[in-house]
């Protein structure tokens, strides 16, 4: 009898160990370096020096504003865009419903290296969008040389490649939905847009927050679209929490600064997804 | 339910207690005797393998395992290894000038001593500038390898449209005069530059000047007059319209071979990548060295070049130094890398024809007796461990400035954030 007992955790054990070694030890690991600072070659405990020097970094200060102004603009129109599509994409009457699937899911298997490279291409001085800009009439934008295009640029690169992503997921939950509902605003005379807002996004509320939480955590670690469109530039304007944590460990060396910098974002996380879950608390 | 919790928090305690453990025991490079690993990046590799087959040729069963990768892959192993007290480490590695200081000061014992081995008896091949680099409280620490002497790469045929003799150009000045008229009668910019994201420019014309992001003694230095002069060329370029925007590598060489800008100022190795992907271009380039800020100023200045060290935890000390002296000091290998377009530092080899042969790309210019005799003029500069920091906030004040903000004041913002940094 006790045998038994024992045995599920056998089968976990691979699983378990894989992940503590993996998972477990590199947290805490972290947890103690972001308490050191390397002096000569050899780390010395420095008590809470690096998280007090957050205070005074002016990096990590506009790194985190920017990560919020991306948050902020970001994550709702790309979750607005991916709901409008999904529902587009679900509607029976549409032909060729595979190819366009196919199509908006696309960017979010291909390369982050990849496709970050083909923006930078595209967005230069006299690239393809500056091109497009010119033969309509508009003049060129410095799309990645100017604080505020950057910023702008990074935001349109990120919408392209997650929101099919997205996109799938609504996807699914839709297919769940009844559709004795719909029939039924139908009957009464609501339309299609109506349906969207009083029946589509209530009824996909938990759907909305679990791909909400997952675009905070995606957006709080940000680091492809800036490492390679902008470096973080110009100036800081577009440094992310997750280009800085790199910079500081693997560009200045500073492996607990880094470290630091890495918990406070954790406990970002935390904080906002739990703002989200309360938010969007059903209310019994 | 207390069981459970108990089973799995045992699990992970003790393979966290092994991964623990794990530290240490493991040894480093390569097993057998006779073999080194080395880490490098691209054209870096033809030459250590040939240079491996010649020393094998005194050393029989001497192997050679070039591992290839990008060069800030190189970084980031080379980083994590040594943060992980040596572990995984080959026993040769390319890092790059302004990279090695870097290395050197921020994992102290590393890397092996060149000096307790004798390397001194080789010094007077090498620029000072280059051991300079190298040196830590007296000691060398790293194999020279190639350079970057500086030039003006420059097209031809757009200075003789435009009338302009680049002979005659003596000072940046003259440079930027030069390239308003190029502008007007010939309608191309006069230089490609990403004044947002890179200060190639600005750190030749620090070099040139003797100094760098900090001084001899290591301070700050970032508010010096030779870095206002600097900056001036920077913002004069921009505010007469004669620069072009280039994002990027790709963007910057595509500038050249494209004909859009007339010059590229950069270092000697620029030479590869305009032969190979500008072949219609061939017979239009000439270069000159750097303009001053004074007339019978120095023109002579580096960007990029790269060195090799041994990492300390390599089980084979011996056999890493002796091949690496080899591949350093041995004419046949430098040459070898100079065929396959890289500037080598020892100048023992400066006499050879392929040094003062005329090159047909180039207008029949013999622009490596030009690159060869600047290297004694280049003045040693001071990188520092905290190049990095320093050079990130150089290209936001060039940023700044470029986008309208005063020179002194987006120095001296420089100046207060790389204090900040390196102090805290």
């Amino acid at each position: 009898m006790n045998k038994q007992k024992y045995f599920p955790y056998l089968f976990l054990a691979p699983a378990l160990i894989l992940f503590a070694l993996f998972t477990v030890y590199p947290i805490i690991a972290s947890l103690i370096l972001s308490f050191q600072r390397m002096e000569q070659g050899e780390y010395v405990f420095v008590g809470l020096a690096n998280y007090a020097r957050l205070f005074n970094d002016s990096i990590f200060t506009s790194a985190l504003t920017n990560t919020f102004i991306i948050f902020i603009f970001q994550v709702p129109i790309m979750i607005f865009l991916a709901l409008i599509l999904a529902t587009a994409l679900n509607n029976q009457l549409l032909k060729l419903k595979g190819f366009f699937r196919v199509s908006f899911f696309l960017p979010a298997v291909t390369s982050l290296v990849a496709y970050s490279i083909l923006f930078s291409i595209m967005l230069q001085d006299e690239g393809l969008f500056n091109n497009i800009l010119n033969m309509v009439g508009l003049s060129s934008i410095p799309w990645l040389s100017d604080p505020f295009w950057a910023k702008f640029s990074i935001i349109m690169a990120m919408t392209w490649r997650w929101t099919g992503y997205n996109m799938v997921i609504f996807l699914a939950a839709l297919q769940n939905l009844s559709t004795d509902v719909y029939e039924a605003a139908d009957i009464d005379g609501a339309g299609k847009i109506r349906q969207f807002f009083y029946i589509t996004i209530p009824q996909l509320k938990p759907v909305i927050l679990f791909v909400a939480i997952l675009s905070t955590i995606g957006t709080l670690q940000l680091f492809d679209e800036p490492f390679n469109l902008t470096g973080g530039g110009p100036g800081n304007s577009t440094m992310t929490l997750g280009l800085y944590i790199y910079e500081s460990g693997f560009e200045y060396f500073d492996f607990g600064y880094a470290s630091a910098i890495a918990y406070t974002v954790v406990v970002l996380v935390a904080i906002l997804a739990f703002v989200q879950f309360k938010l969007t608390e059903e209310k019994k | 339910m207390k069981k459970t919790f108990k089973i799995m928090a045992g699990i992970i305690g003790a393979t966290m207690i092994l991964a623990a453990c794990g530290n240490g025991s493991d040894s480093t490079g390569s097993g057998s005797d006779n073999k080194l690993t080395a880490w490098a990046w691209n054209v870096n590799v033809p030459v250590l393998e040939l240079a491996a087959e010649k020393f094998a040729e005194e050393n029989p069963d001497f192997e050679l395992e070039v591992v290839e990768m990008g060069t800030s892959d190189v970084y980031s192993r080379l980083t994590t290894g040594l943060q992980a007290g040596g572990q995984g480490l080959p026993d040769i590695v390319l890092v790059e000038d302004d990279r090695v200081q870097g290395y050197l000061n921020s994992f102290p014992g590393s890397f092996m001593n060149l000096s307790e081995k004798g390397f001194e008896e080789h010094s007077s091949d090498f620029p000072s500038y280059k051991l300079d680099l190298l040196t830590v409280d007296g000691d060398v620490y790293g194999f020279p390898f190639d350079g970057g002497p500086t030039g003006v790469f420059y097209r031809t045929d757009f200075f003789e449209e435009a009338g302009v003799d680049a002979d005659a150009i003596e000072t940046w000045d003259d440079l930027i005069e030069a390239g308003k008229v190029i502008k007007e009668d010939v309608g191309v910019d006069l230089i490609g530059l990403d004044l947002h994201g890179d200060d190639g420019l600005y750190r030749m014309m620090l070099n040139q000047q003797g100094t760098f992001y900090f001084d001899d003694e290591g301070e700050i230095n970032i508010t010096s007059e030779e870095s206002k002069r600097a900056m001036e060329v920077n913002k004069r370029l921009h505010e007469e319209g004669l620069v072009r925007n280039t994002v990027g590598w790709d963007a910057w060489v595509g500038s050249m071979v494209e004909g859009r800008v007339a010059i590229a100022p950069s270092g000697a190795w620029l030479y590869g990548s305009i032969t190979q992907q500008g072949p219609d271009t061939a017979g239009n380039w000439g270069v000159m060295q750097l303009p001053t800020f004074e007339e019978g100023g120095n023109r002579a200045s580096n960007l990029g070049g790269s060195n090799y060290v041994i990492p300390s935890a390599t089980d084979n000390e011996d056999l890493a130094y002796e091949f690496m002296e080899f591949f350093a000091t041995t004419d046949e290998v430098q040459l070898e890398a100079m065929e396959g377009g890289l500037f080598p530092s020892l100048n023992t080899i400066y006499g050879h024809e392929l040094f003062t042969q005329e090159d047909e790309f180039f207008s029949n210019q013999a622009i490596w007796t030009l690159f060869a005799d600047e290297m004694d003029d280049i003045p040693g500069v001071n990188y520092t461990g905290n190049f990095a920091i320093a050079q990130d906030e150089s290209i936001k004040a060039q940023s700044a400035i470029t986008n309208g903000k005063d020179i002194e004041e987006a120095l001296e913002e420089a100046n207060r954030q790389v204090e900040n940094r390196i102090g805290n």
